[in-house]
C-alpha cells in the first residue's frame, strides 16, 4: 500500500530547467560536420575577393563563410498564423537570411550564413515563443513525399483542362445540323481534339495503365484493368477515326467522353491522397520522440554531450528531467518518474529506484538520473513495437473490396461479348466484325462501375470531415459498414487523458482533544480543504495542479484563497509554501490541531503533495482504492486527503449504449491496471473487460476475434494500441493520440468525440447502399447496351453521350450521402 | 469561316500555353500553404518582418 501511494505521488519539474538542457543540447549542431545531416551549401561567399584581401586563409574560413540552407522540423506549431510569428521570429536572429515555414507539413527551410550565426543561437530562437526546432535529418524522404503530391495534382489539372478544352471542340459535334460543319472543319476539330487528348492518355492516365500491368503481372485483377482496357480501345479507335475516317473502324471519336472520364477518376484519387496526407503523422516524426544528443560519461568521468547514433551499450548517460530517455536502460545513480504512457497506456507517473530499468521513448520527470545502456535502436522495446506494427499491418486481414470483386465477372464478360460479336459477324462480313467487338469494348467503359465506389466513399469522407472526423484510408468506409465488434483501449480513449478529482477526505477531529470550545468551531469542510490546495496548486503546471485547481474552479475566488509566500516545488515530492496571512496561519492551526505555535501567528510550510512528503505515516484511514492520492498537510499535520483518477469522456456512456443496441459486440482491452479497467468497463457497462495488456497480447485478442469470423474496429490512441491498430479491420484514433498511432489508422477522431462513432457506422452503411444502387445502374446500363451494340444498332454519338450520362447519374446518387450527413448530436460545436 | 483554320490550331497552342503555367504553378509549390498566404494580412508585423528581410537580403 504504501508503496502504492509512493508511486502516485505527483512528481514535479520546473519549466526553466528544461530550456536550459535544451539549449545546451542544441550546441552539438555547431560543428560543420553535423551541419551536412540537415543542410545543404547554398553558395561560398566571395568575401575575400570583395574586401581586397588575399584568399589564404584557406577552407575553413571560406566553409564558415558560407551559406547554409536548412530543414528543420517544428514542434508546437498549430495554425497558419504560428507559421508567420516563427518566420518573424527566425528572421530577427542576426545571420538568418530567410525563413520559410510550412504550417501544412511542420517543417521550415532556414537560409543563414555561417559567418554570423551557429545553428545552435536560431535553433534556440523561437524557444520563447512555445516553438521547438529540431534539424530535421530526414528532410530528403521528405522531398519525395512532396514531389509525389505535386505529381498527382499536375496529373488532375493536365486531365480537367484538356478535358475543358475537348468538350469546347466536341460541342459543334452535338448542335449543328448535317450539313452545317464543313468536312474540312470538323476534321480540324478531331485532330485538335486529339491533340489535347493525347497528354491526358499518355501522362493522366499513366497510374491506371501501370497498375493494370502490374495486375497483369500478379495474375490478379482489380478495377484498373477493365479501366486501361476501355481507354486503350477508345483512344485508339477514337484516333484512327481523326486520322483515317474511311477504315472499318467507323468514323466517331469519344475524345470527350474519354477525359471527362479520367478527369473524375482522378478527382476521386487526388482527393483521397489530400485526405491521407493532410493527417499525415509518419513513423519518422514518431521517432523524432528520442532525443537527439545526450550526455555520455567520457573516460574522464565527465559528462559531454554527443549524438545519440554514437551511443555504445554499457555507456553511462545522463538524463535531466524534461528530456525523453534515448535507450533501453538501467538507472545506475538516482531515482526519478517515468511518463511511459505512449509505451503502457499508463497514465501516471511510474516510479523507478536506482536499479530499476527504463524505456526509450519514455520522458523523465523528475530528477536528473544516470543511465547505464543496456539496448540501443532496434533492440529496445520501443522499436520493437514500432517493428510490431509494421508487420501486424502487413498481415492485416485483406477484404476484398465490392468494385475489384466486381472487376473480374465484369472484365470476363466484356471480352466475352466482344469475342461473341466478333464471331458473330465473321463469317459474314470481316470487317463489320472488327467493328461490332470494339463498339462493345468502348460501350462497356466502366465508366460508372469504377466511379461507384469512389464518388460515395469521396462524398461520405466530406461529410465527415464536417463532422469533424478525419478518414485517411477511404476503402475503410466500406469495411466500417461490416463491423461486428469494437474493441476499446481505456486510457486516452475512453477516459480523458486528463485526471480529474474523485473524492476529498477531510481529516476527522481527534476525540482525545475534543474541548467544549473547539466542538463549536466549525471543522473543515471538503471546500475549504480544496480552496486551500488550490491556493497551493496554482503555482504549478503538473496534472494534479490542474486538477486540483479545476476542480476548485470558480468556487476558488481570490480572497478565499490561503496567502502564500515563498512557494516551492520539490520535485518528485509536491508543493511548500509558507503562510503569509497570521489569519489563515491561525486558522490552519486550529484546523491541523497544532500545539501552541513557538511563535505566534508563524506555523510550519504547508505542504500538497505524497504522503511521505507531507509527513502521514502508512495510511491514516484505510484506503480503499487504488486512486492516486495527494495529500494537505500544515507543519507535517495532515489536513485532507484527495483523491485523482481519470475522467471518462462526459459522452462514452451514450456512445457505448447506442453502439450495443445497434447490436455491436464491445470489448475494453487496457494496458492499465486490471482493476482500474475494470472499474472504467463497469461504469460503462461493457462487460468484456481485460487490463494488464501488452501490445503482444492486444494484438493476440484481436487475432482470434478474426480467427472467429468477427470483423472489428479498434479504437485506440497511444503507441501500445498501434500494433492493434494495424491489425484490425478498421481502426480509429481518438483524441491527441500518438503520431504512429495516427499514421496507421483509417480513422482520425481529433475532438475525441465518441458520439460519432455509431453515427459514423450508420453513415458508413448508408454508403454502402448507395454503392449498391451505383453498381446495379452499371450492371443494367450494360446489359442493355452491349446487345445493341451487339446487333449493330447503337449509333455512337450515342454511345457517347451513355458513357457520360451513367458516369454522371452515379455521381448524382452519391451526392445524396453529403445532402443528408449524419444526424445531428446535441452538444457543443 | 476560313478564320477557323487559323483559330482553331491557335486555341491549340493557347491551351498549351496555359498548362505551361500550370505547370510552373504546380511545380513551384503555389498550390501548398494556401491558407498561411491569406491569414498573413492579419499579422501586423508581417509588413515589417518582411522589411527586415528585404534589408538582409539587400545587406548580404
Amino acid at each position: 500500500m504504501q508503496a502504492a501511494q509512493t508511486s502516485s505521488a505527483p512528481c514535479f519539474s520546473s519549466p526553466s530547467l528544461r530550456d536550459e538542457t535544451a539549449s545546451s543540447a542544441l550546441a552539438v549542431f555547431d560543428t560543420p560536420d553535423e551541419w551536412a545531416a540537415f543542410s545543404q551549401l547554398r553558395q561560398l561567399r566571395q568575401l575575400h575577393q570583395r574586401n581586397g584581401e588575399p584568399d589564404a586563409t584557406g577552407d575553413a574560413a571560406s566553409a564558415a563563410a558560407a551559406l547554409w540552407e536548412s530543414q528543420v522540423r517544428v514542434r508546437g506549431m498549430h495554425c497558419a498564423a504560428c507559421a508567420l510569428t516563427l518566420e518573424q521570429a527566425l528572421l530577427a536572429v542576426p545571420g538568418v537570411l530567410s525563413a520559410r515555414v510550412s504550417a501544412a507539413s511542420g517543417r521550415a527551410t532556414v537560409t543563414w550564413s555561417a559567418a554570423q550565426t551557429r545553428p545552435s543561437i536560431w535553433l534556440a530562437a523561437p524557444h520563447s515563443l512555445g516553438y521547438q526546432l529540431l534539424p530535421a535529418s530526414d528532410a530528403f524522404a521528405l522531398a519525395d513525399g512532396v514531389q509525389e503530391a505535386r505529381l498527382m495534382l499536375w496529373r488532375w489539372l493536365v486531365a480537367g483542362f484538356c478535358m475543358m478544352q475537348v468538350m469546347m471542340y466536341a460541342v459543334p459535334g452535338y448542335l449543328a445540323e448535317p450539313g452545317d460543319i464543313t468536312p474540312d472543319i470538323e476534321k480540324l476539330l478531331r485532330w485538335a481534339s486529339w491533340v489535347l487528348s493525347l497528354p491526358v492518355v499518355l501522362f493522366s492516365c499513366g497510374p491506371f495503365f501501370a497498375n493494370a500491368l502490374r495486375d497483369l503481372q500478379q495474375r490478379r485483377i482489380s478495377m484498373d484493368l477493365p479501366v486501361a482496357l476501355g481507354i486503350a480501345v477508345t483512344f485508339a479507335v477514337s484516333s484512327a477515326a481523326t486520322f483515317d475516317p474511311a477504315g472499318w473502324w467507323g468514323q466517331e471519336v469519344y475524345f470527350d467522353s474519354l477525359t471527362m472520364f479520367v478527369f473524375f477518376l482522378l478527382s476521386g484519387r487526388w482527393l483521397e491522397q489530400r485526405l491521407r496526407t493532410r493527417t499525415s503523422g509518419s513513423l519518422d516524426a514518431l521517432m523524432q520522440r528520442l532525443p537527439d544528443t545526450v550526455e555520455r560519461q567520457g573516460t574522464d568521468g565527465r559528462f559531454q554531450r554527443i549524438a545519440v547514433r554514437r551511443l555504445n551499450v554499457g555507456d553511462i548517460i545522463r538524463v535531466p528531467p524534461g528530456e525523453a530517455f534515448p535507450a533501453d536502460g538501467t538507472l545506475v545513480a538516482g531515482d526519478t518518474f517515468a511518463d511511459e504512457a505512449l509505451m503502457t497506456g499508463e497514465s501516471r507517473p511510474v516510479a523507478h529506484a536506482n536499479g530499476s530499468r527504463v524505456m526509450a521513448g519514455s520522458y523523465n520527470l523528475s530528477n536528473t538520473v544516470q543511465v547505464r545502456v543496456d539496448q540501443l535502436g532496434a533492440a529496445t522495446r520501443y522499436a520493437q513495437i514500432v517493428a510490431l506494427m509494421a508487420q501486424a499491418s502487413t498481415d492485416k486481414p485483406r477484404l476484398a473490396l465490392l468494385a475489384d470483386r466486381v472487376a473480374k465477372p465484369f472484365l470476363a464478360f466484356v471480352l466475352l461479348a466482344a469475342v461473341f460479336a466478333a464471331a458473330f459477324w465473321w463469317p459474314t462480313d470481316p470487317a463489320r466484325a472488327l467493328m461490332a467487338a470494339v463498339a462493345v469494348l468502348v460501350v462497356t467503359c466502366p465508366c460508372a462501375l469504377s466511379l461507384a465506389t469512389p464518388a460515395a466513399m469521396l462524398t461520405t469522407a466530406g461529410a465527415l470531415a464536417r463532422r469533424g472526423v478525419l478518414v485517411r484510408r477511404m476503402q475503410a468506409i466500406e469495411s466500417l459498414a461490416g463491423i461486428d465488434t469494437v474493441i476499446f483501449d481505456k486510457t486516452g480513449t475512453l477516459t480523458d487523458s486528463a485526471i480529474g478529482l474523485r473524492r476529498v477526505h477531510v481529516r476527522p477531529r481527534s476525540a482525545a482533544t475534543l474541548t467544549p470550545t473547539q466542538t463549536l468551531k466549525p471543522t473543515l469542510t471538503q471546500a475549504r480543504a480544496l480552496q486551500i490546495a488550490a491556493s497551493l496548486a496554482q503555482h504549478s503546471l503538473h496534472p494534479v495542479s490542474m486538477a486540483l485547481v479545476a476542480a476548485a474552479g470558480s468556487a476558488a475566488l481570490m480572497d478565499t484563497l490561503v496567502d502564500l509566500v515563498d512557494v516551492k516545488s520539490m520535485p518528485g515530492l509536491g508543493l511548500e509554501g509558507e503562510i503569509g496571512n497570521p489569519a489563515d496561519a491561525a486558522e490552519l492551526a486550529e484546523l491541523a490541531e497544532l500545539a501552541e505555535p513557538a511563535e505566534p501567528g508563524r506555523v510550519g510550510p504547508l505542504r500538497l503533495g505524497s504522503a511521505r512528503f507531507c509527513g502521514v505515516d502508512g495510511s491514516p484511514e484505510p484506503s480503499s482504492t487504488d486512486a492516486m492520492q495527494v495529500y494537505l498537510a500544515c507543519n507535517q499535520e495532515w489536513l485532507a486527503r484527495f483523491e485523482l483518477d481519470e475522467l471518462i469522456r462526459p459522452d462514452a456512456g451514450k456512445a457505448i449504449a447506442a453502439l450495443q443496441a445497434m447490436g455491436i459486440r464491445l470489448q475494453i482491452l487496457s494496458g492499465d491496471q486490471a482493476a482500474s479497467a475494470g472499474r472504467v468497463a463497469h461504469q460503462l457497462g461493457v462487460r468484456d473487460v481485460e487490463g494488464d495488456c501488452t501490445p503482444q497480447t492486444k494484438l493476440a485478442r484481436l487475432q482470434h476475434l478474426q480467427t472467429l469470423g468477427h470483423k472489428v474496429l479498434m479504437v485506440g490512441d497511444g503507441l501500445n494500441d498501434g500494433p492493434v491498430l494495424a491489425g484490425a479491420d478498421v481502426s480509429m484514433a481518438v483524441g491527441k493520440s500518438v503520431p504512429l498511432a495516427q499514421a496507421q489508422c483509417d480513422f482520425v477522431l481529433p475532438g475525441g468525440q465518441l458520439m460519432m462513432l455509431p453515427a459514423m457506422l450508420k453513415q458508413a452503411r448508408r454508403t454502402m447502399r448507395v454503392v449498391r444502387q451505383n453498381l446495379w445502374w452499371a450492371a443494367i446500363y450494360n446489359a442493355v447496351c452491349v446487345p445493341l451494340a451487339l446487333a449493330g444498332w447503337l449509333p455512337a454519338w450515342l454511345a457517347g453521350l451513355g458513357m457520360a450520362l451513367s458516369s454522371l447519374l452515379v455521381i448524382a446518387n452519391a451526392a445524396r450521402l453529403a445532402a443528408s450527413p449524419v444526424p445531428n448530436q446535441p452538444g457543443p460545436g | 469561316m476560313d478564320i477557323l483554320f487559323l483559330l482553331v490550331p491557335l486555341s491549340v497552342l493557347l491551351a498549351l500555353a496555359v498548362m505551361g503555367v500550370l505547370a510552373w504553378a504546380v511545380w513551384s509549390g503555389q498550390f501548398e500553404a494556401l491558407e498561411s498566404e491569406g491569414q498573413r494580412i492579419f499579422q501586423q508585423e508581417s509588413v515589417e518582418g518582411s522589411e527586415i528581410a528585404q534589408k538582409k537580403l539587400e545587406t548580404h
